[in-house]
């Protein structure tokens, strides 16, 4: 196999525990987005649109919806005869099996996947992340500065620091300093969790880290301050666009949200660099003689039959005569039948909403409301 | 199932040429949203088991192949078998009623000649319609027929349909033309790869007709059998079906039977968001396909791909293709808006539901 430039290993094997029913049968990378979107589209057109044509898929919590969804990577252009998708779950060798223990043993397992590919660098990503980027920019970064290690970070407020693996730089934006979810973050400076490697550093960095019986095998807590500690060059790379983590039940709603209105930050609409995705071929959706929509996401496939406002419908949902979903997010194939009343809530794929029923509330203290996938719930009579 | 090939023909014209298929062959006019005409034959064909199809290209084949060439789409992409682009004659026939054109046929022979299915599944593409191919394949290939025509009675007069005249469940004879309650022929039909050669053969020297006009004085000794369709089967050979054909579709109804979710319609996938409605808006009875941006107001209307509805503009009755803008406070009203076209803000554009308004592809206003 030739030589690669850059290829990619794009970590999808989280579970997102904190997204409670979404992510009870599917991992969150997997997770719909944004009506006709999963959530590892960003990622994948990322790469594609970065010219990234090489990219490992690590995967482990329930992988087979997102195994099936990314197929061939044919979706994102990933179908190159000399590269495209490699899904990466973890095996068994002769010694043995077990599953990936953290970010870094996950990709230590796969270094055999990176030597077929003998790249000069590698960039390494999280399957989970809402955001926009050019990875280009940051590699021709790393180049420039003859960098062992880049991390890509954006500002974020301080009350959110905490959350993150903040970084400090010097004056010529070498980091000097990380700590991960530190209670008291020194700067506002946020990782995103996007690295470019220099790949020999990444192999033997790696290496070192899988024979260190302390380390609990992760990038942000290992990996970097053992660098740090090796005086290496690990350089900052500012990223000043729209990216998002979406953890929680909370900013995965709020998250679809801001996709809504006239020229949002987070604008899918803006052209040059389309989000590419594996959703099925649908017809237009449907407004009905009663239909009424307003401030909303409607993707193909969906009925609207009552009211809709404010609120993501994802594709083939179906809202009935009398129904009425306000601030909420329908997930693929979602039914609210007759009369029944959906504020402020995700609703899961394939779920239903009989008649009469009542989920969520407008009360803004109150948390969103979930309901997983394939959930049936019956109207009170 | 008993196997088959397809050939779609696309090599004809439209019944009463506007600017809509002035740029473009009938068979891939953009309809229902996000659709081109020739969707949904091609799509019966692939969800009936049928692997190997031909289409017949036109003399102004670009729009129809890019559409179709991304042949994943479709599951077409494969190793034996798959879609073939067939050619068309030069400038084909420039009749709309000669949709088996012989000599477009002849010229191809070799995909029956290689064919290793019994049977062909020979039809157009230009009848809006979500028919299970594999009945009418069976039901052929359980009759004694030689050829068995795809028919339904027809709901309108229409002169581009071809006309069967049935007697004791035979066909024995066609014309051009149907009034309404005739028994139409839907543009489809199965026989043994052999008997299409056969009849290929005995109608060389007439290979300028179309296959059905030259079989006519011969219906009497033929074994031809009606399939009654009892499905919607909407043609589209004028502008004046087109607009109403569309505009059947805004029901609740209609859409699921022809967007039947166990034969899904496939068209060309395209990375587009879905479609966002703004403050304001306000919409009725209406098709929106994705990547549409509205903010007006919407009635009784189908929106193709990428359509921009600005604050205050009022669309209704009308069909706006891809990627127009309707500018702020324009009203649109019992119009076609061909694609490309940015309709400034205040603009008044009104036809009546008798006389249609076409605006041409990219005017310039």
């Amino acid at each position: 196999m030739g030589k690669k430039e850059c290829i990619a290993m794009l970590l999808a094997g989280g579970q997102g525990s904190r997204l409670g029913a979404l992510t009870r049968s599917i991992a969150k990378p997997g997770v719909s987005f944004g009506g006709k979107f999963r959530i590892i589209d960003f990622s994948l057109s990322n790469c594609a649109n970065s010219e990234i044509d090489t990219v490992g898929v690590l995967t482990q919590y329930r992988p087979y919806q997102l195994h099936n969804y990314i197929g061939s990577g044919a979706a994102w252009n990933l179908d190159a005869r000399n590269g495209g998708v490699s899904i990466l779950p973890p095996y068994a060798t002769e010694s043995g099996g077990s599953w990936y223990a953290g970010t870094a043993d996950a990709i230590y397992r796969n270094l055999d996947y990176i030597a077929a590919h003998n790249p000069e660098y590698v960039l390494i990503l999280s399957g989970d992340h809402l955001y926009r980027m050019d990875y280009r920019k940051m590699l021709e970064d790393h180049i420039a500065h003859d960098a062992d290690l880049t991390v890509s970070y954006l500002t974020v407020p301080w009350e959110d620091a905490h959350r993150f693996g903040i970084l400090l730089t010097d004056e010529n934006g070498y980091i000097t300093e990380f700590a991960e979810k530190s209670p008291n973050p020194r700067s506002n400076q946020a990782s995103m969790g996007v690295y470019i490697f220099s790949a020999h550093v990444l192999i033997e960095a790696l290496v070192a880290d899988a024979a260190n019986a302390e380390s609990e095998h992760d990038f942000g807590k290992d990996i970097i301050p053992m660098l740090l500690a090796d005086g290496r060059r690990l350089l900052a790379h500012h990223f000043d666009g729209f990216w998002k983590d979406v953890g929680t039940i909370a900013s995965f709603h709020e998250t679809n949200m801001q996709l809504l209105g006239h020229e949002p930050e987070f604008d899918l609409y803006k052209p040059g660099w389309p989000i590419m995705s594996n959703s099925p071929t649908r017809p237009p959706h449907y407004v009905g003689p009663k239909g009424q929509v307003e401030d909303a996401i409607v993707a193909n496939g969906s009925m609207v039959l009552g009211k809709v406002s404010h609120s993501v419908l994802s594709t083939d949902a179906y809202v009935a005569e009398d129904a009425e979903v306000i601030d909420s997010v329908l997930l693929p194939r979602a039914r609210v039948e007759a009369g029944a009343r959906v504020v402020r809530a995700i609703i899961g794929e394939d779920s239903v909403i009989k008649e009469g029923a009542v989920v969520g509330t407008g009360d803004a203290t109150k948390d969103i409301a979930v309901v997983g996938n394939m959930v049936v719930i019956e109207g009170s009579r | 199932m008993e196997r088959a090939i397809g050939i779609i023909t696309t090599n004809y014209s439209s019944v009463n040429p506007s600017e809509l298929t002035a740029s473009r062959p009938a068979a891939s006019v953009p309809v229902i949203g996000r659709f081109r005409m020739v969707d949904f034959m091609l799509s019966s064909m692939v969800n009936s088991g049928i692997r190997t199809v031909g289409m017949i290209l036109p003399y102004k084949y670009r729009s129809l192949v890019d559409h179709i060439s991304r042949l994943k789409d479709w599951s077409l992409d494969r190793k034996q078998g798959g879609l073939f682009f067939l050619p068309g004659t030069a400038f084909g026939s420039t009749r709309s009623d000669a949709r088996f054109l012989i000599r477009d046929l002849l010229d191809n022979e070799v995909i029956l000649e290689k064919a290793h299915e019994p049977y062909v599944v020979l039809a157009a593409a230009n009848i809006i319609m979500n028919i299970d191919l594999g009945q009418v394949i069976e039901a052929h290939a359980a009759s004694d027929a030689e050829v068995t025509m795809v028919c339904s009675e027809a709901k309108e007069a229409d002169e581009a349909l071809l006309n069967l005249k049935l007697d004791d469940g035979r066909v024995r004879g066609v014309s051009f033309g149907v009034e309404e309650k005739d028994v139409a022929f839907l543009d489809c039909c199965v026989m043994s790869v052999n008997s299409l050669r056969g009849f290929l053969a005995a109608y060389k020297a007439e290979d300028y007709l179309d296959l059905f006009e030259a079989m006519a004085a011969d219906m009497g000794r033929l074994d031809v059998r009606p399939y009654f369709f009892d499905g919607e089967a909407l043609p589209v050979f004028s502008l004046q079906a087109y607009y109403r054909n569309n505009m059947k579709l805004l029901d609740e109804g209609m859409l699921q039977e022809i967007f039947n979710n166990d034969r899904p319609i496939q068209t060309k996938a395209q990375d587009i968001p879905p479609a966002k409605y703004e403050a304001g808006s306000k919409v009725k009875r209406s098709i929106v396909s994705g990547g549409c941006q509205i903010a007006g107001t919407v009635e009784d209307s189908l929106l193709s791909r990428l359509v921009i509805v600005e604050p205050g503009a009022v669309v209704r009755r009308s069909i706006i293709l891809q990627s127009c803008v309707i500018g702020a406070g324009a009203h649109i009203e019992d119009a076609i808006i061909d694609k490309d076209n940015v309709i400034p803000a205040g603009t008044e554009m009104k036809g009546t539901p008798e006389a249609i308004f076409l605006y041409g592809k990219g005017s310039a206003f």
